[in-house]
Order: structure tokens, then sequence, then C-alpha cells
């Protein structure tokens, strides 16, 4: 190895722990995964407590620190600006390590022992799923989950930030249909959130006159796919929706470009892709492959290439600031709870809760945002994107917020 | 007109399984201990590739570095840790789980849980009528035979061979007639790790590079270790085959769900009815 080169990797190391260093700075580590950011100079008035349970370690991890960072960014930005209701804000974060069982003690201490006012966070639905009993009916805390998820999350006190089926296929499916062609094919991992985004999407794309040539469900670690694109192939699809998550996606994707799908005029779909997922494949071969969310860097408006700006000066590029992994809707979280917290004057479960129902904001990443009355999910704009050369162009931008269609009252 | 396209997806799944199976067979079938580090050091060998393209050198070099990275890596553990435990293997093999352990979680802090493409120096694939061939998997399944057939060679045709062999059969005989065991074991345990090393590193552009990319070749590769039988080293390549094959050949079949868990229901009704392995007729 070249001296130059082992200058470049102890740069690179350096940058990595730096990137790290920029979450924890500041924080104090209580030792077991807590840490405590406590506001700077002194305050009149008592801390508003916000407890964050974030995936930091484990394979989660890459989404759950972006989300972290986003929360730390705001928490600081909201002191600086004189904190809500007079009152500073105190954060608590909590590492649930990918692991559900260690997250539900995790949670407990949050609520119990910190006794935080708010809990925002748990990325996947399982994580979801274990810890929301016990900030809800144990801790009678107000619960916001900020992640993309398969919808039907209608338990009171939780609100959800993220996009849902609707959001990412009803301006997306068309757009593919109008762009592409009418026959798809879905290939997902064999879990809650492909089965039931599929059976949204297909919907959508029956009712426009579109064609299902077959579907297929993976167990969660497959990574061999030879025979599913076999399939693709021989039946003449225009279109793969693909539900795949790592490690599985990124060996079909290079299976379906091996087997010479785009070159045959093929689209690949995936409402998970973003700019954090784009270094999992290489550029030639998710080339054309479009993504639907509620941001993408190359959104154009001032206030969202701000915040980029901002987050990446402050945390580097090595866990970026992007859609799929959670940390727009972390933004969203913080903002709308800060939003309900004005309005409510309070910091009560019940008040906060009757005004986050219709909470707002005017600016976010990709747009404002608002909860649509009752149903405790959130309108926002929606874009479709398609990559080339390994990054993200916008395409298409719904026309307005896009609903989420979500626990609306029967 | 499926059958070729079909016999190549086997074909080179086999030749993947065999690949990343052989370095726990030597050291199994060598040592007798279960390594459980075997993912980590194919992902170390993967890690090596990726550090070598984050470097600008050509990917192939960072492939014939790995095996010797890991190699070395391993000798270290080797001398450090894992010679400690050859009297009890159940205390060797949670070493060895330890140690993997360590290993994932350092690779994850370095990538910060991403997922890394990495190029292989034969991108695309060729097109023999309307049927595709990956050239990769192509330079796989011909990386397979070689190392298969160096391997063969190394241990039962040269010196060294032979003392590897001595030194399992019968080890207090191999000391009195002046074969270091010691040593022979640190080596073969080192030899071991760099072919997984070496597979690590050929695999590493089909699967991109992330923290987690030896755990689903662990447990199949202890099942092909088991199928195949555990005391020798032809056995296990027989076995790796086996659940390549059938892992890739099912989905063609079945539902991939399905599959996936009858391959296993597969292995243990054939360890059931046959303990011994598939390998016993052939050896002695």
């Amino acid at each position: 190895m070249s001296k130059d080169s082992i200058e470049l990797l102890k740069s690179h190391s350096r940058r990595l722990f730096m990137q790290r260093a920029a979450l924890f700075s500041g924080m104090i580590a209580l030792g077991g995964g807590s840490y405590i950011l406590n506001p700077k100079k002194a305050w009149g008035a008592d801390p508003i407590k916000v407890g964050f349970a974030l995936d930091l370690t484990g394979p989660i991890s890459v989404q759950g620190i972006p989300c972290a960072n986003v929360a730390k960014m705001l928490v600081e930005d909201i002191n600086a600006k004189g904190g809500i209701i007079g009152r500073p804000l105190q954060m608590y974060l909590e590492d649930t390590a990918t692991n559900e069982s260690l997250a539900v003690t995790r949670v407990s201490k949050l609520v119990q022992k910190d006794d935080v006012d708010v809990v925002i966070g748990g990325i996947t639905s399982s994580m979801r799923n274990a810890i929301k009993d016990t900030i809800i009916n144990r801790g009678k805390k107000l619960y916001l989950y900020p992640q993309l998820y398969e919808g039907k999350e209608c338990t009171q006190y939780l609100f959800c930030t993220g996009p849902t089926p609707a959001q990412q296929c009803d301006t997306f499916v068309p757009w593919l249909m109008k762009n592409t062609g009418k026959k798809f094919y879905f290939a997902g991992a064999d879990y809650i959130w492909p089965h039931t985004l599929d059976a949204y999407a297909k919907k959508v794309v029956e009712e426009n006159g579109g064609e299902i040539v077959g579907e297929e469900y993976s167990p969660v670690d497959q990574v061999e796919y030879g025979a599913t694109v076999h399939e693709i192939m021989t039946k003449g699809t225009d279109v793969v929706f693909t539900t795949l998550i790592p490690p599985g996606l990124p060996v079909f994707v290079k299976q379906l470009y091996e087997a010479g799908f785009r070159k045959r005029g093929g689209r690949i779909a995936s409402v998970l892709y973003d700019e954090s997922t784009m270094t999992i494949s290489s550029p030639a071969e998710t080339e054309g492959l479009a993504s639907c969310l509620d941001y993408f860097r190359a959104v154009d408006d001032p206030f969202s290439k701000e915040l980029f700006e901002k987050y990446t000066k402050l945390f580097g590029t090595k866990n970026p600031l992007s859609a799929a992994g959670g940390s727009t809707g972390t933004y969203r979280a913080v903002k709308l709870w800060e939003a309900a917290v004005k309005e409510s004057g309070s910091i009560k479960r019940d008040a906060v809760a009757a005004a986050l129902d219709h909470a707002k904001i005017s600016e976010g990443p990709g747009g404002g945002a608002e909860f649509v009355p009752g149903t405790r999910h959130v309108r926002m704009n929606m874009y479709t994107a398609v990559a080339k050369d390994g990054k993200f162009d916008i395409v298409d931008k719904s026309n307005g917020p896009v609903a989420p269609k979500e626990c609306l009252p029967k | 007109m499926d059958i070729i396209p079909f016999g190549f997806d086997i074909i080179s799944s086999m030749a993947i399984f065999v690949l990343a199976v052989l370095g726990l067979g030597v050291i199994a079938s060598m040592m007798g201990i279960f390594n459980f580090a075997h993912g980590e050091f194919l992902l170390v060998g993967a890690y090596t590739v990726y550090l070598a393209q984050a470097n600008n050198i050509p990917t192939w070099v960072g492939m014939l570095a790995a095996p010797v990275v890991v190699g070395a890596i391993a000798l270290v553990l080797e001398r450090i840790i894992i010679r400690r435990f050859y009297a009890t293997p159940v205390a060797a093999m949670i070493s060895t789980f330890a140690i993997g352990l360590v290993l994932r979680e350092g690779v994850r802090l370095l990538l910060g849980g991403q997922f890394y493409s990495v190029d292989a120096p034969l991108i695309g694939s060729f097109f023999v009528g309307n049927v595709a061939f990956s050239k990769w998997r192509v330079a796989i399944i011909v990386a397979t035979v070689l190392v298969l057939g160096v391997s063969y060679l190394l241990l039962s045709r040269t010196r060294i061979g032979l003392y590897v062999r001595a030194s399992l059969e019968n080890p207090s005989l191999a000391r009195a007639s002046a074969i270091s065991t010691d040593r022979v074991y640190a080596a073969t345990f080192a030899f071991g790790a760099a072919l997984a090393g070496l597979a690590g590193g050929l695999m590493v552009p089909i699967y991109s590079l992330n923290a987690d990319i030896g755990v689903p070749f662990l447990i199949k590769s202890f099942l092909a270790v088991m199928v195949g039988g555990m005391g020798s080293l032809g056995g296990s390549a027989i076995g790796a085959a086996f659940v390549g094959a059938f892992a890739a050949g099912l989905p063609w079949a079945i539902k991939p769900v399905v599959a996936d868990v009858l391959v296993f229901v597969l292995a243990i009704l054939f360890v059931k009815y046959r303990p011994s392995g598939l390998s016993s007729p052939w050896r002695r």
C-alpha cells in the first residue's frame, strides 16, 4: 500500500469517528446505550423531556443513526430559539439495538424512570409493535412513529409521520404504467410490510387497467434469485415492483441487470430506495430504477436544500438525511409535536394529542405536512424519482399533498 | 428450453457454496473444531476487496490479498486464543463465536452499517442465444474448481498434507515422529481461514458488502459439513454442493419460502438416516 493510500485510510477512519462524534458530542453517556442531551445555559423553567428510542447499533442502525442526528439537530435548534412554551428541551436517547426484547426494557426505563413527556422512535414495525404498549398503556405517554410502513396502525395516542402504502402507490403506480408498461411482477420479502404494501399496490394496478403477471415472496435472508428472475424474464414483465430488502435486494437487482431486464425495456420499482440505499448496487445496475418517497435530495424547494446542507455540515455524508430510513419522518414528528405543544400550551398527554390531531407545519423536507384529523396520519407531498448515474432525478411531483388513507372512520 | 438457465443457476450456486464451505470444512475435518467465526472470515475477505476498491486499487488485487490478510489474522487469533481450547472443543467453538462477534461489529462500525457494492473484475454477462451467463459467476465456477483441485493436491500429495493428516489421526505418534503438531494446527487453521477469506473476496461482487454478509452462509455451511460428514474435506465439498444445488434449484419448482425450509428438512432427514454423511462410502 502506498503512503498516499495509507493517509487516505487514516483520514477515512477519522471521518467515520467524527461522524459518530457529531451525534454524541455534548451528550452525556449514561452507559448501557443511554444518552442525555442537556439544554445549554441556565433556564428559569424545568425542561420538557423528549424521549427517543432508536436503533443505534445492529443491522437497523443504518436507519437509526440519521434519525438520531435529525432529532439532536432539532432539539438544539428549538433550544437556541427559546424552547417551547418557555421551557427548554432535554433529549433522552435510548439505543434499542435492533433487538425488540432489549428495547422493551430500555423504553420502560425511558417512560418510568426518566418519565419523559413524549417518545419518538421505533423503526421497524416489529419494533413499534414491541414498544407501543409500554409507552402508551403502561407509561401513559404520547408516541410518534416516524418510518414509512404498511399502515393499519390505529392505536390511540400513536401518531405516524411516515408515508403509508396509499402515499407510496397512488401517484407512483399510474406513473409507472404510463412511462414503462402495464405488466407488473411483484417480488418481495416474506413479512408483513411487503405483503400489505403489495396488496394495496396490486389494487391500484388493477384499477388502472394493468396486469399482474406474477408474485413471489422469499425468505428475508435469501440471496439467490435465479428462479424468480427467470420467471420475470419469460413472462414479458414491464415493471418489477420489489419489496425485497437487503441483503437480498442487491443480489436481485444484479441478477435482473445481468439477465438483460433493463436492456429489454423493463424497469425496477422500489419504494424503499433512497440516496442512502444507492451505495448498495453499482450505478449501472440501478439505472432507471424508480422510487416514490416524501423527500429526495433533488427536491428543489429552498427549505429542503438548506436543511440537507445543514445536516450534512453537522453529521457528514456517511449516514445522510434521506427519506426511506425514517429521518425525514423524525423531522416531521418533532416539529409537529412542537406545534401541538405550542398550541395547547401544555405537555399533558390528552391536551397535546388533541392539538396533534390537526397539527400542521408549513415547512419540512419535501414540503409542509399536516395530520388528517381523526386518523393520526400525515398528509404530505410525494415525489417520484428515477436513478440516473447513481443519483435520483425527480420525474414527478404529486399534485399537492397526498392523503394517507389510513384509520378512516367507518 | 429452460434447462440451460436452470442448470447454470444450480451449478453457479453449487460453486458459491462449495467455495464458501471449504474453509469451514478444512478446519472442521482437520482439527475437529466448528469455527463459528467462519462467516466473519468471509466478511473480512470481502472487506479487504472493498478497501482495495475504495483506494482505487483494482479489485482483483484485493481478491488476491484477501486470503493473505484473513490467514494472517487467523494465525494471530489461533496463537493467542484458539490454541488454548483444543482440549475442550465446546469452549473452542464458543471462543470462535466471540471472535466472530467482535469482527462483525467492528466492520459494522467501520461501514456505518451501510451496504456497499463492489465491482467484479468482470462485469455484466454474455449471451448465448437468449440465455444470459453472468461473467463473474462463470469466473467463480472456474475459481472453485481450481481451489478444490489445489486443496486436494496439497492435502493428499504433499509432505505438508501428510503432516496435517498425521496430526489429525494420531497426534501423539505424530509428535513422536518429530512433527510439531502445534505448528501444524496453527497452519491448518490459517489455511482454512485463508480459504474463507478468498471465498469472501470472490463472492462480495455478487452480494454487496455489509457486516452480515457471512451470516446466511454460516448455518448453511454447518448443514453442508453435517451432510457431507465431519471427518473429510471431500465430504464437506460434496455436502456444500448438495446444499447449494437445493438452495438454488428448489425455488424453480416450489415457493421460495417453502424451499428454504425444505432444504433443512431434507438435510435433517439425511443426517438422521445417514449419520456419518454422504462421503462415508469413500472413506476408509
